[in-house]
């Protein structure tokens, strides 16, 4: 307490450092004054008795000192000493100030926005209470590898079920519609009532839903989203006792959700309401399967992911039972942390972003370090004065650190702005390129984390120089120590240079990948075609009729505009990435007078139900037989076009057209009772699985005017010669004739497309520009290294050219040296590029990473850029006067 | 003339304490003639570290300063005493004494051996 009151009162003492020391030097005066006056009544001379007084109080600047320390705090009155005397050299040197600062900026802003964008996906803690205890359990098979559960065997696998203290489920987000006044479009997610308690998650106001809610005919229910409430309710406490009209059914709400508040799967709820699953229908409903859940449970302490797997593994064994026999190896259990399941496949991208803003810190930061160390050299003769004159080295150590740590300051500051920036960047170029990029911001956690970089580069760039300058400088040792020196600095050129040929190979087998996507056949002609989305709602379209009755208007509507020459109606669209695509599995695929498939053969084969101007919309050529035509919609007959791939493995020795083909279906077991297709035409393969994909077989079926051929699935294809923002006010006026409440969205493919490739074309340019900054960090710290080692050898130079060397020896004397460190660093480079290429591959579309062109185009451009590093210097060195040369030192 | 001692390390701010509160205010030179005088001249007291004490226990708040005038008319700095200080000399006496006493106990059994 009282030691803390001294230390308040000293550092306040630093503010008023003048007058306590006149104050003091008067009080100093008066004690020898009165010591001098007792020295004389004792006898002594007035000259005698002042001495003694003097020597008594053991010299009066020793005192003053000591005085001094005790007032104010040394260690503080030394820093700020240092950093006047570090912001007047930085003054004094401003070209290797900006140099160092912008380096520091570049590394630490980097690090800085990027990791803003992957701490989201690799450490960012879940909005749930105990998060790592949660996982994601259910079956995956490869028509939808990302696991689920069926009604039927779910509650049966929950009552048996050992690993997990809660399990609960969610059923999915839908669109839902506040019909009360001022209607507006919501999602609503629908979750099981221990939903809330197992994931740890309270409502900031009100209840979670009660058991009753959840049953099928409980009373209405919903919580709603914070930004609903901040925005529709204006965050009135009375929300609780409202009700809201959703599709026509007036709900009690219950509570409010946390502003954090995320769905497990990461999609949008407004709202979330009850899921009213019939427990005792789940084995009648959906064909006996049930519906389908998304199941997700709480680990007993203890309990890890593997051993759970394991415990749930005789239930999975006893409900394989009921999938059909040829299916059954196509079925696995899949039991996996939370955060695995939502960062899939976003992992490898994240730590390659991270692996590379890490290596352009380590090389801005041994750039830093190399600029200090040049300086450090260049202040040896003051340093030695400082020695020589008292400074211990704990003070010139200090004074070290408090240069580096002033440096990574400003660094730190401008990194933020940098960073800043960056991220407005990130967002602009590629908005979905990772997952969260949209939100990604700059928050306190991140500035943290900015502050440790800083600290780290202080350490870094503050203490290797130092521990380079041998505690006691002395002047004979020069020699030996500059080349330890000299040798320090080569190492951290080589490490620049090697890291830089990584980044560089892995930023040129991106961008290769990334031409390759960009460069692919759609399949289609994208030029001119647009797909329009009208989102419409159950609770308005109660049935598949009411659904085809509004897109075969809306079909005629849009065909009626000027411009458009084909108008098509799609369940999905092409090339699908992650969006819906239906699908079937190959053997389902029946030829009319032929032997099945045997299951478990052949994948996935793509279905997309269209009505005839499918493909004159989309620009899909058909290389046989003829396309759907109107007259056929109101005939009975079933049509089908397969696609090349798909028509050159069933019929690849016979004509396709005419062949008659019908789908079985598992309801749950194996019928064919469809009806029976006839091949009209086979069209050109399309892109349909993302862009990366490997792209699935497909056919296509003929929607014609029976309510049996329609769903709720509904894309409008288009195509025109008219610029988008000429026909979208047309066709938006279109669709709000018939439907004024229902939303509409207009892309082109193209954007589509565009969107798609986001992710590479993200990854691509990020490591691509750290690839570049690299490189010229790595150059400017290869152009100091040899400019400072020509300098340093100035004297031999003269000597030599004094003896008849010429200025092309003295060249050749110089560029050897920086070539020799181009040459081991980039060697070192590429075997390390060799080795971290296989970690690459994952992200790479169609290039092979052991392909030697862009290691010779990394290699060729190292050698040219680190040439000009090395030949300027040379040249400066060549140029020298022998005689003045000769005259330094 | 008796050999002198240097101070102990720790104790010139219990004895500056201790002669302040029998003494009542004194000014540095007084102070240290004081304590010399106590310790029957047996004490090599350097007048100059007596000064940073100083300055340290009025930082602690045990002692304040004002200036005035020395019996010799003589403008001086004055030290005295704080509530605090009185409670702290208390303390510390109590402290010493206990210390000198476990000390005493160490050596005395190697005197009689």
């Amino acid at each position: 307490m009282r030691t803390l009151r001294a230390f308040f009162v000293r550092l306040v003492g630093l503010l008023r450092a003048q007058r306590s020391e006149e104050d003091f030097a008067a009080e100093l005066e008066s004690h020898v004054a009165m010591d001098t006056e007792e020295g004389i009544r004792a006898g002594f001379t007035p000259e005698e008795a002042r001495r003694q007084a003097l020597m008594r109080i053991g010299g009066a600047e020793q005192v003053r000192q000591a005085y001094r320390e005790r007032r104010t705090l040394p260690v503080v009155e030394n820093l700020m000493r240092d950093l006047r005397y570090a912001l007047r050299a930085f003054r004094r040197n401003p070209m290797f100030t900006c140099t160092a600062i912008a380096t520091l900026a570049l590394g630490i802003g980097t690090t800085t926005a990027v990791f803003s964008v992957v701490d989201p996906i690799l450490f960012r803690s879940l909005p749930y209470a105990h998060a790592d205890r949660l996982v994601s359990f259910g079956l995956s098979q490869p028509l939808e590898p990302r696991e689920f559960t069926l009604g039927f065997f779910f509650f049966d696998w929950r009552a048996h079920q050992r690993p997990f203290e809660a399990v609960t489920y969610e059923r999915g987000v839908n669109e839902c519609n506040i019909t009360e006044q001022n209607p507006v479009q919501m999602q609503c997610a629908h979750v099981a009532s221990n939903f809330f308690s197992t994931f740890g998650i309270a409502p900031v106001l009100g209840r979670e839903f009660t058991q009753e809610e959840d049953q099928p005919d409980g009373p209405p229910a919903v919580l709603i989203s914070y930004a609903l409430w901040r925005e529709r309710y204006n965050r009135d406490q009375r929300v609780l006792d409202k009700t809201v009209v959703l599709d026509g059914r007036s709900m009690k709400i219950v509570g409010v959700l946390p502003q954090d508040f995320e769905m497990p799967r990461l999609q949008h709820a407004d709202m979330v309401l009850p899921a009213k699953v019939d427990l005792a229908h789940q084995h009648a409903e959906n064909a006996g399967l049930g519906v389908p859940l998304w199941a997700f449970a709480r680990l007993k302490p203890g309990v890890t992911v593997v051993q759970a797997r394991e415990q749930m593994q005789p239930l999975f064994a006893q409900m394989q039972s009921v999938i059909p026999a040829q299916f059954r190896s196509e079925f696995h259990l899949s039991v996996r942390s939370l955060r695995d399941r939502q960062m899939q496949d976003q992992y490898r991208a994240a730590w390659l972003l991270l692996a590379a803003v890490f290596a352009i810190l380590v090389i801005s930061c041994t750039n830093v370090a190399g600029l200090l160390a040049v300086r450090g050299r260049a202040r040896e003769g003051e340093l030695t004065v400082r020695m020589a004159l008292g400074a211990s080295s704990r003070r010139l150590m200090g004074q070290a650190l408090v240069e580096a740590g002033l440096l990574a300051a400003m660094g730190a500051v401008s990194g933020c702005l940098l960073a800043w920036g960056l991220l407005h960047i990130f967002v602009t170029i590629a908005p979905t390129g990772v997952l969260f990029l949209g939100n990604a911001h700059l928050d306190p956690r991140i500035l943290c984390f900015a502050a440790l970089l800083t600290v780290g580069c202080t350490g870094a760039c503050g203490i290797l120089p130092t521990l380079q300058n041998p505690r006691s400088p002395v002047p004979n040792s020069r020699a030996t120590r500059s080349r330890a020196y000299t040798g320090f600095r080569r190492a951290l050129v080589v490490a620049q240079i090697a890291t830089c040929v990584i980044l560089l190979s892995s930023a040129l087998l991106l961008v290769e990948s990334f031409r390759n996507l960009q460069k692919q056949e759609l399949g289609m002609d994208a030029g001119g075609s647009l797909v329009v989305h009208v989102s419409l709602t159950r609770a308005r379209y109660a049935s598949n009729e009411a659904y085809m009755t509004f897109f075969l208007q809306a079909e005629s509507a849009l065909r009626a505009l000027p411009g458009v020459s084909a108008v098509a109606v799609s369940d999905s669209v092409p090339p699908d990435g992650d969006s819906w695509h239906d699908a079937i599995r190959y053997p389902d695929l029946v030829v009319s007078g032929k032997p099945r498939t045997p299951a478990g053969v052949g994948g996935k084969v793509g279905v997309r139900r269209v009505t005839p101007g499918y493909f004159a919309a989309l620009g899909i050529p058909l290389e046989r037989g003829h396309s759907f035509v109107e007259e056929d919609r109101s005939q009975s007959g079933a049509q089908l076009i397969l696609s090349r791939s798909l028509a050159a493995r069933m019929f690849p020795q016979e004509n396709p057209i005419g062949q008659h083909i019908q789908i079985a279906s598992y309801m749950p077991y194996f019928v064919l009772n469809g009806p029976v297709y006839t091949v009209v035409g086979v069209a050109g393969d399309v892109k349909n699985a993302g862009l990366s994909g490997e792209d699935d077989p497909e056919y296509y079926t003929l929607r014609r005017n029976r309510p049996e051929d329609w769903s709720n699935r509904n894309e409008l294809v288009l195509r025109t010669e008219l610029p988008v923002s000429t026909v979208a006010p047309w066709i938006r006026t279109q669709i709000a004739r018939l439907d004024s409440t229902a939303p509409v969205e207009v892309v082109t493919i193209r954007q589509v497309v565009n969107r798609l490739a986001d992710p590479p074309r993200f990854e691509a340019a990020l490591v691509g520009f750290f690839a570049f900054s690299g490189l010229l960090l790595s150059v400017i710290g290869l152009y100091g290294v040899i400019s400072y080692i020509a300098a340093q050898r100035t004297q031999e130079i003269g000597v030599r050219m004094a003896l008849g060397a010429t200025r092309a020896n003295i060249l050749r004397l110089i560029t050897a040296e920086g070539l020799r460190l181009l040459f081991v660093g980039g060697a070192i480079g590429l075997a390390a590029s060799l080795l971290t290429a296989g970690l690459l591959q994952k992200l790479l579309f169609h290039v092979s990473t052991r392909k030697p062109l862009s290691y010779v185009v990394v290699t060729a451009l190292l050698t040219l850029v680190g040439g000009c590093a090395t030949l300027l210097p040379a040249i400066r060195a060549m140029k020298t006067d022998p005689m003045i040369a000769l005259r330094t030192e | 003339m008796p050999e002198k001692t240097d101070v102990w390390q720790g104790t010139l701010a219990l004895m500056v304490l201790r002669t302040l509160e029998s003494m009542g205010p004194l000014h540095g030179y007084g102070l240290a003639r004081r304590i010399e005088q106590i310790s029957g001249d047996r004490l090599q007291l350097n007048y100059g570290t007596l000064y940073p004490a100083l300055l340290k226990l009025e930082q602690e708040g045990f002692v304040r300063s004002r200036w005035g005038t020395s019996e010799n008319n003589r403008k001086a700095k004055f030290y005295e005493l704080t509530r605090a200080g009185q409670g702290r000399v208390r303390k510390a006496a109590a402290e010493w004494e206990k210390t000198t006493e476990i000390l005493a106990r160490f050596l005395s059994p190697a005197e009689e051996a």
